[in-house]
């Protein structure tokens, strides 16, 4: 054997290692919520067992499972729509404006997204519940958009930066509007970057814990508290557990397998090049 | 000139406000709030008690009470665990996944999905891992001989049990960061060592190393930024406990304001939070202009 064979083994070898270390929780989510009660914690592990469908099942008899599902649908998509027109909005402006000042502005907006959930969370409760609007999806898709915005914003100036304003001032001299430039001319060509940071706006919705914790109730519960509950009611249901969270993780999962080489641009915010 | 100062400001009035406007109404007017509330001696179960201004009391009391410098102690200790294993791992795997070798591109693909996955999630299953009695982690473990640790049970494992949660999901994002990276630098240095005929772990050291060190440290910045915030997972496992072993930052504003109900406290509390949070994003800004004009060069 050559030691570039024998390297090559070795790398392989190393390679399954970091796999079955990163891949096991999810098997294991899968494999559970599939697995009859009675093997779920059996000794040694079964493997090979008759899948059942029965957690999946009590998920929306015994539990309201599809209202809550509806309800992260309403939240993620609303606060998504939202983001989207308000982001990609100051995304253009801030990619278009030549003064110094808008540097500052386009930092302001980034950091938005950074500071800590808990720090206004209390705020919120308060805010929320003296104008009526706690427990309602109108209060997450609110505040998930502070999280959102300047997401799109960042994500959608890499695209308009892309796009060259000769094409722009061709239009504005056939006597187009700024805005009509920017609907008409603009927006089409940037229709990836408007996909990319939909899906990121929306997976990051719906898989928010915190304040769907604290702002909702059992009207507007999402999926994430949903799942959640499962635990802390009476009897531990690892089953319907595990099945739940595999519905909460569908939607990440589809967005890594379709468009992976987005994930660098929205999650290193400019550390990397994407 | 002058046109383009005035298509500036066109721009900005129409396509830039709406945003300004919105992130201060939903995210600087709350925080305003916050800061209205740290003075204020305010308990939200007994709504109908005036919220009596308090001076700095509730400032005091934070900075320098146990309970909040043990809180702090411990999100920075988690944040030293989680992010020198997630670095050098996520390193030493994009360093694997970036060989040309048949099958990489699905290995990278598959390796990223930690990251999408809800924390909560996350959260749940390591529980599930590590179940007291039923967890398959001590199962496994037993049959090396190792065990059983109570991972989430015992003051002195549970820190490292969320922290190994933590590491699980983020390592990933070493790892892309760095491949994405690796992918980028040029391949002239590495021609040039090759045929001087440098050893492996040279041309790492001081050819591939000194490249990537901008972009690995604002990917530091970042995720410390992320690990300050670290909630969910730490409530879904331990919910700060046992005892206060694992009561961070977030769960010791969480207590003070939703089980104490005492609302200036949080709120004093996660103003400072908020204080730290800023240095941190100043200094991820700093590496990443820093980072840029590396990449630039």
């Amino acid at each position: 054997m050559t030691a570039n064979a024998r390297e090559k083994i070795l790398l392989y070898i190393l390679i399954a290692i970091v796999l079955i270390v990163f891949m096991t929780p999810i098997y294991l989510i899968v494999v559970s919520s599939l697995k009859p009660s009675a093997l779920m914690f059996s000794r040694p592990p079964t493997f090979i067992f008759t899948p059942t469908l029965q957690h999946y099942y009590d998920l929306f008899t015994m539990r309201p499972f599809h209202l809550q599902i509806l309800n992260s649908l309403i939240v993620a998509l609303g606060s998504t729509a939202f983001s989207l027109v308000v982001g990609s909005l100051a995304a253009y402006a801030i990619s278009r404006i030549k003064s110094r000042w808008i540097n500052d502005v386009s930092f302001w907006i980034l950091s938005m997204r950074m500071f800590p959930p808990i720090a206004v969370v209390v705020p919120y409760y308060i805010i929320f519940k003296s104008i009526g609007l706690l427990d309602t999806p109108l209060a997450l898709i609110i505040v998930y958009s502070t999280f959102n915005i300047p997401l799109t914003v960042w994500l959608m100036k890499g695209f308009f930066d892309e796009v060259p304003e000769a094409l722009e001032e061709a239009a504005q001299v056939d006597g187009h509007g700024v805005i009509a430039t920017f609907w008409y001319v603009t927006l089409p060509l940037t229709a990836p970057g408007l996909a990319v940071a939909a899906v990121f706006c929306f997976i990051f919705s719906w898989n928010e814990f915190l304040f769907a914790l604290m702002l909702t109730g059992s009207k507007a519960q999402t999926v994430t508290i949903a799942v959640m509950s499962f635990w802390s009611s009476d009897a531990v249901q690892w089953g319907r557990i595990m099945a739940g969270s595999f519905v909460v993780l569908i939607p990440g999962v589809i967005f890594v397998l379709t468009c992976q080489r987005w994930l660098v641009k929205g999650l290193t915010m400019g550390s990397v090049k994407g | 000139m002058n046109h383009t100062v005035s298509r500036d400001r066109r721009i900005a009035l129409v396509f830039l406000l709406p945003a300004v406007v919105i992130l201060f109404v939903t995210t600087i007017y709350p925080m305003l709030y916050a800061l209205w509330l740290s003075f204020r001696s305010y308990d939200l179960s007994k709504p109908f008690i005036p919220r009596v201004f308090v001076g700095v009391a509730n400032y005091v009391e934070v900075l320098s009470s146990q309970a909040f410098l043990h809180a702090l102690l411990t999100t920075f200790k988690l944040m030293a665990m989680t992010l020198s294993v997630q670095v050098v791992l996520g390193v030493g795997i994009a360093l694997l996944v970036t060989q040309k070798l048949p099958g990489m591109a699905v290995v990278r693909t598959l390796l990223l999905i930690p990251m999408m996955i809800s924390p909560v999630i996350v959260g749940l299953v390591w529980l599930f891992l590590y179940f007291p009695e039923l967890g398959y982690l001590n199962y496994f473990l037993s049959l090396v001989g190792i065990g059983p640790v109570a991972w989430i049970t015992s003051t002195g494992w549970a820190l490292t049990a969320i922290a190994i949660a933590d590491i699980w999901q983020w390592t990933p994002f070493f790892m892309m960061g760095t491949a994405a990276a690796l992918q980028s630098l040029s391949p002239e240095p590495y021609e040039a060592a090759r045929i001087d005929g440098n050893s492996r772990f040279d041309v790492f050291r001081y050819i591939t190393l000194p490249q990537l060190k901008p972009v690995i440290i604002s990917l530091l910045f970042l995720r410390a930024i992320d690990a300050f915030k670290i909630y969910d997972i730490i409530f879904v496992l331990t919910k700060g406990g046992p005892a206060d072993a694992t009561e961070v930052i977030s769960l010791y504003i969480y207590r003070q304001s939703f089980t104490f109900w005492r609302m200036g406290v949080g709120a004093a509390a996660s103003f400072v939070s908020l204080i730290i949070i800023t240095i941190l994003i100043t200094f991820f800004f700093k590496s990443l202009q820093r980072s840029q004009a590396a990449l630039a060069r």
